[in-house]
C-alpha cells in the first residue's frame, strides 16, 4: 500500500540577503496511516519548514518550492489551487504549533472558534457545530466542556489551550496530524497529558501524526518511524527503534548521548561540539563534517553524503558508508 | 561538609490590587515556610511545576525578592537582617544566570564591557586587573580572546549563556543561582553548558541553587533535590534517593511524565501515574495537603490537615501516605 503522505526530494529554497539559499535540500519522508513519524534535528535544520510546506503555507515570496512532490493519498499537493489547499488544510491535514495563542482568535470563544472550523468544512448547522465543539472538548479533557467552550483563550492555561487546538485540529477527522513541537512551552506533567492525549487521538481517529521535537525523550515516547533532520537534509531515517538502538550517523548517535537521562549519572555528557552552520556558509561537504569527530575521510569536505541504506537503516554518513564507524 | 547557605522558613507574600475601594488587599503567598540547606560546593536542584515558587524562592533567598518571613543564613550571618550597605557588600558573593540568554544581555554593549561591568559598579581592582579578569573569564567559559569586542547577536545562543557565566563569575562569587539556564538551548548546546557548569563548579568550588523542570538535568548537575509544589516544598532528598525512590505520589507523578529513553512506543508502555488537572490557585490554597484533589491516594485526613516535612531515611516528605 502507498504511504498516506509521501514527501519525495522536495526543495525549498529562500530569497535572502545572502542570495539563494536551500533551506529543504531534496529531501524525502513518508507517514502511513495511523502511524507517527517523529521529525528530529536541532534548530534551523528544516522542521517546521517541511511542515509548512506540506499545509502549503511557505510564505512566498521569499520562499519558494524549487522542486519534489508532496502526495496525500496519491493527491500532488505542489501546484494544487489555492482553493483546494484550503479546503485540506483544517480538513485532511491539520496542524498544531508551539504556541496555541498565536493560532487563537483572541476575541472569540473557545468553543465558537471551533464550532467555525467545524461549519467550514462540514455541512451541519450552527447549533450542532457548536454542540459538536462541546463534546470535542470533552474528548481533550477539558473540565466542565460546556462552560469551557464559553471561555476566551486568555482564560485558559496553556496546557488547556493546547488542547483546544488539538479539539480543533482533529474535528474535521483529519488523515494527517502535524504537532510542530506542540509541548515546548509546557510544563513536563503537562506534556505528558499532551502526549498521551496525542496517542488516543490516534487510536480513536486513525490518524498519521507528524511529530516534530528535537526531544529524542519524546521519539521514545510517541513515534514509530523517525527521521532526522541536519541543515536541510535528512540524514536518517528508519523505524524508531532502530535508529535508538543503533543510530548510524554520528549526529544521529549525538542527539541520543547528550541528553542527561534520569538514571545513574554519567559524570561528563558527550557533546557535539559547535553549532548548525547557518544556511548560506554550507559548502561542498558534509554539512556536520566541522562539528564530527568522524572527518577525516577527504570526501566529508569535499562530497555531500547520499542517503543510503548501510545495513540498519538509511544514514547519510560517508563514514558509514565505508563501515569505519 | 560546610554550610554555604541555610533557609529557613521563608515565607514570600506579594500584595495584589484591592478588588475594590474598602475590600481587603488580597495577598498571594508565592512561597510558603520553605527551609532548606545548600553545601559548599555541591548543588541543590530546585524542580516544579510553572508557579509553583521556583524563582521567587531563589529570588527572596539572594535578597532580590522581599521575604516576609523567615531566615537565611549566608555564612552563618542572616541576609534579611542586613542594612542595605552591608547587603551592598554582600552582593559580589552571589551571582545569577537566567533561562534567555538573548534579553539578558545588553545588545548594544561589547561582551568585554558586559563582562567586566559588576567588577566596575562594585569598584573591584584597577582598571588593568579588571580586564586581565575578564580575558580569564572569557577562556575559563571557552570563548576566543578574538571575540571580546564584538556584540551579543554576534554570538550563538549557546556562546551567549557562555557570555553570562563568564559575567556572573566576574566577582568570584561563592553561589550562583541557575534560573532554568539550559531551557531555551537546543539538546546539543544544553550538554555543552552542562559540562561548563560542572567544571566549573568543581574547578572553583561554587555552590548552586539550580532551578529546571528539566529533571533530568537537575539528576545530572546536583547533588540534592527539592520538590516544590504551591509555594511548599513537598519533598526533599539527596537525587540517588529521590530519583531511585521517590516518596511523594506528587514527585512520582513528575518522574512518570518526564521523557524517557527508557519507554518505547513499540513496546507498548503506559505511562505509570497520570496527573489530570492543574494546581489549586494560589491565591486561596487549599486547607489540607495541596495536592489532595490531584492526589491518587488522597484520603479524608489529606482535605483536612497540611502534612508537615517529616524525615524518612535521607528524605524529607511531606505527606500523610508517602511511598
Ligand atoms: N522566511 C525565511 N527567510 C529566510 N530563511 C528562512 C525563512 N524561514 C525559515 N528560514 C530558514 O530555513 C531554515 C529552516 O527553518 P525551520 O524553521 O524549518 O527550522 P526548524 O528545524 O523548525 O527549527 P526550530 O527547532 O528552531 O523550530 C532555517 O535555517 C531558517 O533560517
Ligand atoms: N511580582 C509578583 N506579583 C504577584 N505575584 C507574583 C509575582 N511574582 C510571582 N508571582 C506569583 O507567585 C507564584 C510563584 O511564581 P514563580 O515565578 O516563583 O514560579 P516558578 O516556579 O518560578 O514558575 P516558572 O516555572 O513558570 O518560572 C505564581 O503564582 C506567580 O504568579
Ligand atoms: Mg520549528
Ligand atoms: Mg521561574
Amino acid at each position: 500500500m502507498a504511504p498516506l503522505l509521501c514527501i519525495e526530494k522536495l526543495r525549498v529554497t529562500f530569497r535572502t540577503r545572502y542570495g539563494e539559499v536551500t533551506a529543504l535540500d531534496s529531501i524525502s519522508m513518508h507517514v502511513n496511516e495511523g502511524e507517527t513519524l517523529g521529525v528530529v534535528g536541532e534548530s534551523g535544520c528544516g522542521k517546521s519548514i517541511t511542515a509548512l510546506a506540506t499545509m502549503g503555507l511557505i510564505p512566498s515570496p521569499p520562499g519558494r518550492i524549487a522542486d519534489g512532490s508532496i502526495q496525500l493519498a496519491g493527491e500532488e499537493l505542489i501546484g494544487a489551487n489555492s482553493a483546494r489547499l484550503r479546503k485540506l488544510r483544517g480538513g485532511d491535514i491539520a496542524m498544531i504549533f508551539q504556541e496555541p495563542m498565536t493560532s487563537l482568535n483572541p476575541v472569540f470563544t473557545v468553543g465558537d472558534q471551533i464550532a467555525e472550523a467545524i461549519t467550514l468544512h462540514q455541512n451541519v448547522s450552527a447549533d450542532r457545530a457548536f454542540t459538536d465543539a462541546v463534546a470535542l472538548l470533552d474528548r481533550v479533557g477539558i473540565p466542565s466542556p460546556d462552560r469551557r467552550a464559553r471561555d476566551y483563550p486568555h482564560q485558559l492555561s496553556g496546557g488547556m489551550r493546547q488542547r483546544v487546538m488539538i479539539a480543533m485540529a482533529v474535528s474535521c477527522r483529519p488523515k494527517v496530524l502535524i504537532a510542530d513541537e506542540p509541548t515546548t512551552a509546557l510544563d513536563v506533567t503537562v506534556q505528558a497529558q499532551i502526549f498521551d492525549l496525542l496517542n488516543e487521538i490516534q487510536r480513536d481517529f486513525g490518524a498519521a501524526i507528524i511529530l516534530i521535537t528535537h526531544d529524542m525523550g519524546a521519539i521514545s515516547e510517541m513515534a514509530d518511524r523517525v527521521a532526522v533532520m541536519y541543515a536541510g537534509r535528512v540524514i536518517e531515517e528508519g523505524s524508531a527503534d532502530s535508529i535508538l538502538d543503533q543510530p548510524q550517523h554520528p549526529y544521529a548517535r549525538g542527539l541520543i548521548d547528550c541528553i542527561p537521562t534520569l538514571g545513574r549519572a554519567e559524570r561528563t555528557l558527550k557533546e557535539i561540539p559547535g553549532v548548525v552552520p547557518p544556511l548560506h556558509l554550507l559548502g561542498a561537504g558534509c554539512a556536520f563534517a566541522e562539528r564530527c569527530a568522524f572527518n577525516d575521510r577527504a570526501r566529508c569536505t569535499t562530497e555531500k553524503p547520499r542517503l543510503i541504506d548501510h545495513g540498519h537503516h538509511p544514514a547519510a554518513c560517508h563514514g558509514v558508508e565505508e563501515s569505519r564507524l | 561538609m560546610t554550610r554555604l547557605l541555610e533557609v529557613r522558613d521563608l515565607t514570600v507574600q506579594f500584595a495584589l490590587p484591592r478588588p475594590g475601594l474598602f475590600a481587603p488587599k488580597p495577598y498571594l503567598e508565592a512561597v510558603r515556610s520553605v527551609s532548606f540547606s545548600l553545601e559548599k560546593g555541591r548543588a541543590l536542584g530546585i524542580v516544579g511545576e510553572s508557579g509553583s515558587g521556583k524563582t521567587t524562592t531563589a529570588m527572596a533567598a539572594i535578597r532580590l525578592t522581599a521575604a516576609s518571613g523567615g531566615q537565611v543564613l549566608f555564612e552563618g550571618s542572616d541576609l534579611l537582617k542586613l542594612s542595605d550597605e552591608e547587603m551592598r557588600r554582600r552582593r559580589r558573593d552571589v551571582a545569577l544566570i537566567f533561562q534567555d540568554p538573548y534579553s539578558s544581555l545588553n545588545p548594544r554593549a561589547r561582551v568585554t564591557d558586559i563582562v567586566r561591568e559588576p567588577m566596575d559598579l562594585m569598584g573591584i581592582g584597577t582598571r588593568e586587573e579588571r580586564q586581565a579578569r575578564v580575558v580569564e573569564l572569557f577562556e575559563l567559559v571557552g570563548l576566543r580572546p578574538d571575540q571580546l569586542n564584538l556584540f551579543p547577536h554576534q554570538f550563538s545562543g549557546g556562546q551567549r549563556q557562555r557570555i553570562s557565566i563568564a559575567r556572573a563569575l566576574t566577582t568570584n562569587p561563592r553561589l550562583l543561582v541557575c534560573d532554568e539556564p539550559v531551557s531555551a538551548l537546543d539538546v546539543a548546546i544544553q550538554a555543552q553548558i552542562l559540562n561548563l557548569l560542572d567544571r566549573l563548579k568543581a574547578e572553583l568550588g561554587l555552590s548552586y541553587l539550580f532551578i529546571s523542570h528539566d529533571l533530568g538535568v537537575v539528576r545530572h548537575i546536583c547533588e540534592d533535590v527539592a520538590v516544590m509544589y504551591l509555594g511548599k516544598i513537598v519533598e526533599a532528598a539527596p537525587c540517588e534517593a529521590l530519583f531511585d525512590a521517590p516518596q511523594h505520589p506528587y514527585t512520582q507523578a513528575l518522574l512518570s511524565a518526564a521523557p524517557s529513553l527508557a519507554r518505547r512506543k513499540s513496546k507498548g508502555y503506559v505511562r505509570p501515574l497520570k496527573l489530570t488537572g492543574d494546581p489549586p490557585s494560589p491565591l486561596n490554597p487549599p486547607k489540607g495537603c495541596a495536592f489532595a484533589e490531584r492526589c491518587p491516594k488522597a484520603q479524608d485526613l489529606c482535605r483536612q490537615t497540611q502534612p508537615e516535612l517529616s524525615v524518612r531515611g535521607a528524605t524529607h516528605v511531606a505527606c500523610h501516605f508517602p511511598g
